[in-house]
């Protein structure tokens, strides 16, 4: 098939669950080292040696799950939209199978989100819980999460709950800009972002620093929770085939 | 052309449309005051709605909190730097509440233009410092305040 | 040879319009269909006063929201039939087949659906307004905001139908992918009644509500069409 040949070789590889199987078996060990040093760092160094904030004290600190929690929640639903897209274009199983195995991933930290903001909300905003268009949409992306795995389990054809799951959540992508400029465009409670691409951020480098610590470690951890289970899915998925025999016979 | 052709072309050319409506509609909707916030100047000015739940945001004045002694009754000021409104509220502050520092009421103003607040909630903004830093930024007058527009929207 | 040029000479109007003649004689053949939603509206809305308190100003508070909870409600029960006896009967596997873009059948149904269900909660709901002691002022806001609100219902309604169609229990599922997305026109729905009910324009909740509108009416049947496959040849 000639026409194919535009997209890189990689991608094509990535197809063959084989390859793909083998080749996270490489990188785990790399990620989880990763993943353990940066949240052990970063969480020594925030919660002992960052400086307090001068307004809100210690608690402050919190941010330092906080903020993580909710960037890797949103880019989990992208990835988990992206990954069912590239399914349904090209077929690629591996692509469904990630899908598969983020949106578990993806929910627990919009719930640890959620729950780290309200802990945050009490002593700094004085409520546990504002029904404002940061906090709503973040619930949302929670139930958008939800529901693409209610539809996982609901049915038995993975093949077909695949699709489905990737249509689900290609729709519920609107969501995520929604999310992103809450915060911009309503006078929400919510603080717009410390950090920002084109800005310098509005925290001193002792302060930023230990966060975007973090927030590598989390997205370290997060590749290893989902090569972790991508691998028992590609395992399961293709029981039949021959070389998860041989490899399961070798060990 | 052939048939499939133009089935995309109208295709493509109807998500054009339909997404630039949506994004028109949103657009104008955004400029449209749609979660009843309003800023110290426009309830002065009138704009505000009397008798109604609105939210309403802005510093407190230094200097104007006024606590009753029997009661938890709390009066005191707000600002966006242009006007200034009192604000009355019974109940507990949350500990973030403190003169100079950016909060956002929900409540109604009465007739006598005082907004009455049944919810008092402090607004942090994005600026995060040690207070060491705090303390000589303010020593130097270069403490970073909100600007007007926060409150403007 | 003949025969294939003139199947693909129907233009999409034609198809469009047979589509949406069909479905709508089907729901008025079975006038359950027709009129189940309608009376589970007015019973949720009869469950407030009853239920939480019966108090005029209380219920012109919330008034807004329970019509439009209810009317959400009354959609998200409507939903499962969409795609069902066609599914059931193997209709929508021979629209599958057929040369016309899948896209404009589901169009035409979703449309015919707003048709049978949306559109009488909106005419219905000024009597629950009244019911619940919604000023007057505030009925145009009502039937307005539920007349650009309620077909955002349907198109995003008939996505998750279509997803679950080939599911023998597909009830409870189509709420929870449904639901989230729902959440955003309820907010701006009863929304733009609170504002006509304090005298505040609403433009700005009726323009919100018309680009989620927008975005459903170019979005939603592609997204619906692809479900269909899925669910039909899965």
């Amino acid at each position: 098939m000639p026409e194919k040949k535009w997209m890189p070789r990689w991608f094509y590889q990535l197809a063959s669950p084989k390859w793909c199987y083998q080749i996270t078996g490489k990188l785990l060990p790399i990620f989880a080292w990763l993943a353990l040093l940066c949240l052990g760092v970063g969480i020594v160094w925030a919660l002992a040696f960052a400086p307090p904030d001068y307004q809100q004290g210690n608690s402050f600190r919190i941010m330092y799950l906080h903020v993580p929690a909710a960037i890797l929640a949103q880019s989990c639903y992208m990835l988990m939209a992206i990954a069912g897209a590239i399914g349904l274009i090209w077929k690629m199983k591996v692509a469904d199978m990630a899908a598969f195995a983020a949106a578990p991933i993806g929910a627990s930290m919009a719930v640890l989100a959620l729950a780290t903001g309200a802990i945050w909300g009490k002593p700094t905003w004085g409520s546990w819980w504002v029904w404002d268009a940061r906090l709503t949409s973040m619930l949302i992306l929670l139930f958008l999460y939800l529901g693409v795995m209610a539809l996982y389990a609901a049915m038995e054809n993975p093949n077909t709950a695949a699709k489905a799951a990737s249509i689900l959540s290609l729709v519920g992508l609107v969501n995520i800009p929604i999310i992103k400029y809450s915060v911009e465009w309503w006078n929400t409670l919510h603080q717009p972002a410390t950090f920002k691409l084109t800005e310098k951020p509005a925290m001193p480098v002792e302060m930023w620093l230990p966060l975007l610590i973090m927030v590598i470690g989390f997205y370290c951890f997060f590749a290893v929770s989902l090569m972790m289970r991508l691998r028992n899915e590609i395992l399961r998925r293709e029981k039949r085939a021959s070389w998860v025999r041989e490899l399961i016979v070798s060990q | 052309m052939n048939p499939k052709r133009k089935q995309r072309l109208a295709l493509v050319l109807l998500l054009v449309v339909g997404v630039s409506v949506a994004v028109g509609l949103a657009l104008y909707a955004l400029n449209q005051n749609i979660n009843l916030f309003y800023s110290p100047t426009q309830i002065v000015g009138g704009e505000a709605p009397k008798d109604t739940r609105i939210r309403a945001g802005g510093m407190v004045v230094e200097g104007s909190v006024k606590r009753d002694q029997e009661s938890l009754r709390v009066q005191f000021a707000m600002t966006d730097y242009a006007e200034e409104v009192l604000v009355e509220y019974t109940g507990i502050l949350p500990d973030l509440f403190r003169e100079g520092q950016g909060i956002v009421a929900q409540g109604a103003i009465d007739g006598n233009g005082v907004f009455q607040a049944v919810e008092v909630l402090a607004k942090h903004d994005e600026n995060y410092m040690p207070p060491e830093v705090a303390e000589a930024l303010e020593a130097a007058g270069k403490m970073p305040k909100p600007a007007e527009e926060v409150f403007n929207k | 040879m003949v025969e294939e040029t003139n199947i693909a000479t129907i233009s999409m109007s034609q198809q469009f319009s047979a589509a949406l003649k069909r479905d709508l004689l089907l729901s008025f053949r079975r006038k359950s269909d027709l009129f189940n939603p309608l009376i589970f509206f007015l019973m949720v809305a009869t469950l407030f006063p009853l239920g939480v308190s019966p108090e005029p100003t209380f219920l012109a508070d919330v008034a807004p929201g329970v019509v439009w909870v209810a009317a959400l409600l009354a959609t998200l029960l409507s939903l499962d039939g969409m795609f069902r006896s066609d599914y059931d009967d193997g209709t929508l596997e021979q629209m599958l087949l057929s040369p016309q873009p899948l896209m404009i059948v589901c169009l035409a149904k979703t449309l015919a659906h707003w048709m049978t269900t949306g559109l009488p909660l909106t005419l219905m709901s000024p009597l629950l307004g009244v019911m619940l002691f919604l000023p007057s002022d505030a009925m145009l806001g009502l039937v307005l905001s539920l007349l650009i609100g309620t077909p955002t219902l349907s198109f995003i309604g008939a996505i998750g139908a279509a997803l679950t169609v080939g599911l023998k229990k597909g009830g409870i599922l189509i709420s929870l992918l449904v639901l989230p997305l729902y959440i955003p026109v309820l907010i701006f729905g009863s929304g733009a009644v609170q504002a006509a009910v304090a005298g505040l324009p609403i433009g700005g909740y009726l323009a919100l509500l018309g680009a989620g509108l927008a975005l459903g009416f170019v979005l939603a049947p592609l997204a619906t069409s692809a479900a269909v496959r899925v669910s039909v040849s899965g």
